[in-house]
């Protein structure tokens, strides 16, 4: 806790706070209600959402933001008794925005074990996941001290703070390689966002995929139960154009299909045009009904017979049921362990959802202890739950999960 | 010689105005006029401070406030007589800013989609020699001829529930039912008018589109029928109680004449009352017929919302898109052209809103005159 460090964390949140102030209200508000109650190194983040707003004219030039940065890999070495680990920051992509942004509330909130909503279970209920985990330790306690942090064993005061900001996918990536936040998110590849080759991204950042963005086919029970478990690209492209109109056609009973799409212009229509049907404007004419959302897909397919859709997972079930497809003799399953899952990045609907940092000389591997902690949450299944699909994304199937583990500085619960 | 007597007489008028605003301004307290005069100014610093976004609007509505509340303390009939000519005022502008605003944003894609008839140009006429509602791809089209024809077909089955079973209960109430019943049911006819759109909406996606789907065999859910039933239900306790204030004041003295005459009560019914009524009855089911037209959120909720021309051009059994399900179910997610398109559907339902308001006051002019002053 010396002051030095104490001033450049806080100046790092404050230009955080500035780039993303009104995004991360959770996190800010959290933030900010500790602020006075604890005298450690997270509460310089609730100071700075405090004056961020006159705190313009002090914001840090670009070129001294990676000396407060280097002080802040300092202190994410694990906790000595003089200086705290300094504040975790991201920023990014609107799409992996909920994931991350949720991830740092929970953080922050710290909640106990006894907490049962946020953390933990009591009479009331549990945590998705808690089997995986059953400890006696606050929530980032938890996972901050398998990377050797010290708890602290109080509510709303973490080992250390994270904040999330909100900007672009191209801003997040190029935040994350001037050093001017701990994480990068973003939803397409770095190569692209950035123009890099795959050489100069490998040398630069590490890639970490926590969730990824995309729909599976979907079709009503009726037809599931008739046998229609598994449908060919080609056969949706041809259901979707109206060359396919019965579902007898492609092996199911003799019943004319109702045929599903989301609100033209939507960026879920607009990728299902591009990834399934090859072209961001191809016609649909085979589709009888469109839906601005999930809900309403859902209770569509519920409720009528021959029903087809495309939605997010969160809202499958008994009734409405992902089937598999076959792209070019590949058949990717509704199953997290099969050997080709729809939860795969190669599975046509999908997309990663990245978060990367940043390869520096103090961290060869080019993820600290700080972000490997903070990571760690989502790979376990209450993170994947919570965070991934809580927020209506496709959790990561097993192989890849063990994977990104291994990318991490240190253990995974669980794994 | 003529002209000469009319700008005489223009010329009186005018010194006769004139000196009747001399004696207003005379007569007034000068602290009323300049107060009159500074309101008069702030507020339309402010309407220009708000035509322009300038950052100086608020001031002027401060200045406003400030010279109506001096003027509410010293001279509140004059204030009172100043604020409620503003208060028309400004409502008309708004509703015209409105209208004008409509129009504007659907001017790019009515240019763009512009027909030609014989060589003459006519603004947005591809909208309507197309039938094809395709705005994702290359050449997107936007056609309006199939939400014209759901929203022509919701109407008439709704107007075809709510005319009869509106005019009849409506008859009901005010001439056969007894005080009692009379009592209870009007007022609770009224309340029923208070139950929001989206929880018909919902009762009929999650109830009857279901239904209806599968004992008629459909292909999936959202037909024009159904939609046009529940909007019908929607705009009867307006129809109702709009006919019923209509019949009752049909004066008693010309019941009592034709009864006195022989008459049964249902022949004065149908010979005196109905048609001494008939200018408000017909006004209770426009009213109806523009609730339906103007109906929104049972009609996104029940139809299908990919807009398609129904076949044949009658066919009630598929529902696929009204005008302002449209708007509904794509102002989200539009832009551009796409956009645009949406405020053309506005342009038209505004016209036929406008339309059945002036054919109606001319229902109700025709008829008077016909039976002289019928009330």
């Amino acid at each position: 806790m010396t002051s030095d460090q104490e001033q450049s964390s806080g100046r790092v949140s404050r230009r955080n706070f500035l780039l993303s102030s009104a995004a991360v209200g959770t996190a800010a508000g959290l933030a900010g209600c500790s602020g006075g109650s604890d005298g450690d190194g997270g509460g310089d983040g609730g100071d700075g959402g405090s004056d961020g707003g006159d705190g313009g004219d002090s914001t840090p030039t670009p070129e001294s933001t990676p000396t407060a940065e280097m002080d802040g890999d300092g202190g994410s070495t694990p906790a000595s008794g003089s200086g705290g680990p300094s504040l975790l920051t991201g920023e990014g992509s609107s799409t992996v925005y909920p994931i991350a942004n949720e991830g740092s509330s929970y953080w922050n909130g710290n909640a106990p074990p006894s907490d049962g909503e946020y953390w933990g279970s009591n009479d009331e209920g549990e945590v998705p996941g808690w089997s995986q985990v059953e400890t006696d330790m606050h929530l980032a306690d938890y996972f901050a001290s398998q990377y050797g942090f010290e708890a602290t064993g109080t509510r709303s005061s973490p080992p250390y703070r994270a904040t999330i900001g909100l900007s672009h996918s191209g801003t997040g990536c190029e935040a994350v390689t001037n050093g001017l936040v701990d994480i990068g998110n973003s939803s397409g590849p770095i190569t692209a966002e950035l123009d890099w080759t795959q050489e100069k991204a490998d040398e630069e950042v590490v890639d970490h995929v926590l969730g990824r963005d995309g729909q599976p086919v979907v079709v009503s029970s009726d037809i599931y139960e008739a046998g229609v478990t598994q449908l060919t690209g080609e056969q949706i492209r041809g259901i979707y154009q109206d060359e396919i109109t019965n579902w007898s056609e492609v092996g199911g009973p003799d019943q004319e299909i109702f045929c599903i799409g989301r609100a033209v212009g939507s960026g879920t229509d607009t990728s299902f045009r591009l990834n399934m049907l090859g072209d961001a404007e191809a016609e649909m004419p085979g589709v009888d009904t469109r839906q601005g959302q999930n809900q309403g897909v859902a209770q569509l397919v519920r409720q009528n017979e021959g029903a087809i859709a495309y939605m997010a997972l969160a809202f499958t079930g008994e009734n409405v049921r992902p089937i598999a497809i076959d792209f070019e003799g590949t058949v990717y399953k509704p199953d997290k362990d099969a050997e080709n899952t729809i939860f795969d990045s190669d599975y046509p609907l999908n997309r990663d959802l990245h978060m990367y940092t940043q390869i520096t000389e103090d961290t060869p591997e080019g993820t600290d202890m700080r972000e490997g902690a903070f990571m760690s949450m989502f790979l376990t299944d209450f993170g994947q739950q919570v965070f991934v699909e809580g927020n209506n994304y496709i959790p990561l199937p097993t192989a890849d999960l063990e994977s990104e583990a291994e990318k991490l500085p240190g253990p995974v619960p669980g794994m | 010689m003529k002209s000469d007597t009319y700008t005489a007489r223009m010329r009186a008028d005018i010194a006769r105005r004139y000196a009747r605003s001399r004696e207003f301004v005379a007569d007034t307290p000068s602290d009323a006029l300049a107060v009159g005069t500074l309101g008069t100014l702030a507020l339309t610093g402010a309407f220009v401070g708000f035509l322009t976004t300038s950052r100086f609007t608020s001031l002027a509505v401060v200045a406003f406030l400030l010279a109506v509340g001096y003027g509410w303390v010293r001279h509140q009939e004059l204030a009172a007589k100043g604020v409620t000519l503003a208060m028309t005022v400004s409502t008309v502008l708004i509703l015209s800013l409105i209208t004008v605003f409509i129009f504007v944003e659907a001017w790019p894609v009515l240019a763009d989609r512009t027909g030609r008839v014989f060589g003459v140009p006519v603004p947005g006429l591809e909208m309507f020699t197309t039938t094809q509602w395709t705005p994702a791809v290359a050449e997107p089209k936007y056609s309006m001829l199939p939400m014209i024809q759901g929203t022509v077909l919701v109407t008439v089955i709704a107007t075809a529930v709510a005319g009869p079973l509106g005019v009849a209960a409506a008859l009901f109430l005010s001439e056969i039912a007894p005080e009692p019943v009379r009592e209870v049911v009007k007022p609770g006819v009224e309340i029923l008018a208070g139950i929001p759109s989206i929880v018909y909406g919902f009762l009929g996606f999650t109830v009857l589109s279901p239904w209806a789907s599968d004992q008629f065999d459909l292909l999936g859910q959202g037909t024009y029928l159904f939609v046009g039933i529940v909007v019908g239900l929607m705009a009867l306790p307006t129809v109702v109680s709009v006919a019923e204030d209509a019949i009752n004041s049909v004066p008693e003295s010309m019941k009592s004449g034709s009864l006195a005459l022989g008459t049964t009560d249902w022949q004065t019914m149908t010979t005196i009352t109905v048609p001494a009524a008939f200018s408000g009855i017909s006004a209770a089911v426009l009213l109806g017929v523009g609730r339906a037209i103007g109906e929104t959120m049972a009609a996104t909720v029940m139809l299908r919302n990919s807009p398609a021309i129904a076949e044949p051009l009658y066919n009630a059994f598929y529902g696929f898109e009204t005008l302002t399900s449209l708007i509904a179910a794509n102002y989200g997610t539009s832009s551009g052209f796409q956009q645009d398109a949406l405020f053309v559907a506005g342009c038209i339902l505004f016209v036929s809103v406008l339309v059945l308001s002036v054919g109606s006051q001319l229902v109700e002019e025709r008829v008077e005159r016909k039976l002289g002053s019928g009330e």
